[in-house]
């Protein structure tokens, strides 16, 4: 649950950079991933990093001064498109993570569906605000860097959120 | 008594998979509507895999969920080769149910220690429990990382598993890796042990009338067996759709089921509510006075019964490992590449049914029924009932609301529900 952005912050966590890990249209698989990496990983990171946004495991999150935002899936709603806007707005470093967030795929499979194909999924498409095409974020905002892999490769992930986190 | 008018919305429902709303309407102190909506965008699957090869679909299917994407690529895989007459060998089923093991654990570990264990505690996240719990978050990350371990070591990794394919697997185990891998196992099994604790104290209660539906297994393997329900009822896998009922949710991007025309559950507690004879001998030694809780309404024995599965799990995986050699196998190929049918297995939510046509080698249909989604109805009840509750109590709007959104997220939790499947429906013809 989203809630408005509180104006104390701890003052341990200041010196942290405050990390934000948000879901798009996909799978989850990344993030799912990312909670495996941390089995190794969370509690020497955690000497770095505020978790500010992660909805999977916590409830009180704030889009807020972000120093990396973590990002996965399709921006495939108007939305979508609201959301990441919003987050890249906040953030100073954006990382696309795995294909869906780097490729639209597979997501975007519906922009190249034949007419049939399209005439079963019209009418949700407008129903629920699709946009006309699914979108790769770099499609929708500026995307700083990107971790390739369906789901993301673990040894890349580590090298390049590392650099970030540093 | 207040009478008082409350719209309670719940935007971004956390520490579930995936994304879902829930808007709740009470007039004069009633409950007037209750909509959970699944806020899931779809992706279309059913359209994307018309045409593709049988043995390629598997892996796309993986793509619906992150978290058990090991369940889709099986159930897949199953329905595959019940169609296309591919017969598998024994050591391919030992490695499949070590697959879906590997998953459970780390899965429900997930869902028990992350997502339900801070209400428990009274925090919001298990990253913020005191110094002297500590523990809890150690514990968490060893239970989840010898799942993730064994997935990688039997099928290449935890999320869309590389290596298990229709007819078998492509990979050799490494032998060499099996005694640490069993040392693994053997050292989170006191720690599952402290977690099927931990929620066997716990005092929540929600009851309410409903059915249980579960595939039951002679070795609680999750593969193959019939389908039951608490009335005497026995499906074969296949026919499973043809008791089924689609209900559409207005506003959500998911639709419902019913079974025999009435709402019902799956899942862990199904499970054990059907099946819990057939848990491996060790785990019913060491949870026997657990066991006897069972068969439960309580929803929130969920989570106890997923404790006590992964320590299942873990049980039946050590002996899996020690009692059997690997070694290099040819793929089991198919006997004809067109047919129709479909398989069952139990994914960590629940009932998983894939119903597939292929037409020389490509798939031209698939069906398939999400636990999740068969769970939506019941769930939806559950929530009126909870809210008709609070109502009833008169406490003031303010209270009302804390507590509505409070005990109503607790109870949604406690069905692990996934968002990313349920959204995965199909546009069918409900023949």
């Amino acid at each position: 649950m989203e809630t408005k952005p509180s104006s104390a912050r701890a003052s341990a966590g200041e010196a942290k950079k405050r990390v934000g890990i948000f879901s798009f249209t996909c799978d989850e698989g990344c993030s799912i991933l990312l909670t495996e990496i941390f089995n190794q990983k969370l509690i020497p990171w955690l000497e770095k990093m505020e978790l500010v946004y992660f909805l999977s495991i916590k409830d009180k999150v704030e889009i807020k001064d972000l120093d990396i935002a973590l990002v996965e899936g399709v921006v495939t709603s108007e939305r979508d498109k609201e959301d990441i806007e919003k987050i890249r707005a906040n953030t100073r470093i954006l990382i696309a993570m795995g294909t869906c967030a780097m490729t639209a795929l597979p997501s975007g499979q519906r922009n190249n569906f034949n007419i049939s194909q399209l005439k079963e999924i019209e009418g949700h498409l407008e129903k629920y605000n699709f946009l006309p095409k699914a979108l790769a974020l770099k499609d929708v905002v500026v995307v700083d860097d990107n971790i390739s892999g369906c789901p993301i490769d673990e040894g890349k992930f580590i090298e390049v959120f590392e650099k970030y986190l540093a | 008594m207040h009478k008082c008018n409350l719209d309670v919305e719940i935007s971004k429902l956390s520490k579930i998979e995936g994304h879902a709303d829930l808007d709740i309407k009470i007039r004069d102190g009633k409950l007037e509507e209750v909509n959970l909506k699944v806020m899931e965008n779809l992706r279309f699957f059913n359209q994307a895999v018309k045409g593709q090869s049988y043995a390629a679909v598997p892996q796309l299917v993986s793509r619906i969920c992150g978290t058990c994407s090991i369940a889709h690529l099986t159930g897949c895989i199953e329905a595959v080769e019940k169609t296309l007459g591919v017969k598998i060998s024994q050591q391919t089923l030992i490695l499949r149910k070590l697959t879906v093991y590997s998953m459970m654990i780390r899965d429900h570990a997930l869902h028990l220690y992350f997502f339900a264990m801070p209400d428990m505690l009274g925090i919001d996240s298990l990253l913020d429990v005191p110094e002297d719990k500590h523990d809890l978050i150690h514990d968490a990350l060893a239970v989840k990382e010898a799942g993730n371990n064994l997935s990688e070591l039997i099928a290449g990794r935890a999320v869309h598993a590389p290596f298990e394919q229709v007819g078998g697997f492509s990979h050799e185990i490494d032998e060499q890796k099996i005694p640490a891998m069993i040392e693994q196992l053997k050292k989170i099994r006191p720690i599952v042990l402290k977690l099927i604790d931990i929620f066997a104290s716990c005092n929540w209660e929600f009851k309410r009338k409903t059915n249980f539906v579960a595939l039951v297994t002679d070795d609680f393997s999750f593969l193959e067996g019939k389908i039951k329900d608490m009335h005497g009822l026995e499906i074969e896998e296949k026919d499973y759709w043809n008791h089924l009922h689609n209900v559409v949710l207005p506003y959500s991007q998911a639709t419902g089921f019913e079974f025999e025309g009435k709402e019902y559950m799956v899942g862990s507690l199904a499970r054990l509510n059907l099946n819990k004879e057939n848990l491996h001998e060790n785990t019913k030694r060491d949870t026997a006075k657990y066991l006897k809780r069972f068969p439960s309404e309580n929803v929130y024995d969920n989570n106890l019964a997923q404790a006590i599965e992964i320590l299942h799990s873990v049980d039946h995986s050590i002996e899996l490992l020690e009692s059997n050699k690997f070694q290099k196998e040819e793929s089991a190929k198919p006997e004809k590449l067109t047919g129709k049918n479909a398989g069952a297995i139990e994914a960590p939510r629940g009932t998983l049914y894939y119903a597939i046509e292929i037409e020389e080698g490509k798939v031209k249909e698939l069906k398939l029924v999400i636990p999740t989604a068969q769970n939506l109805v019941n769930m939806k009840r559950d929530v009126e009932q909870i809210v008709s509750g609070l109502c009833a109590t008169g406490i003031g709007k303010e209270e009302l609301e804390k507590h509505i959104i409070f005990e109503v997220s607790k109870l949604i939790r406690a069905y692990d529900p996934c968002m990313s499947c349920a959204s995965h429906f199909l546009r069918v013809r409900w023949t």
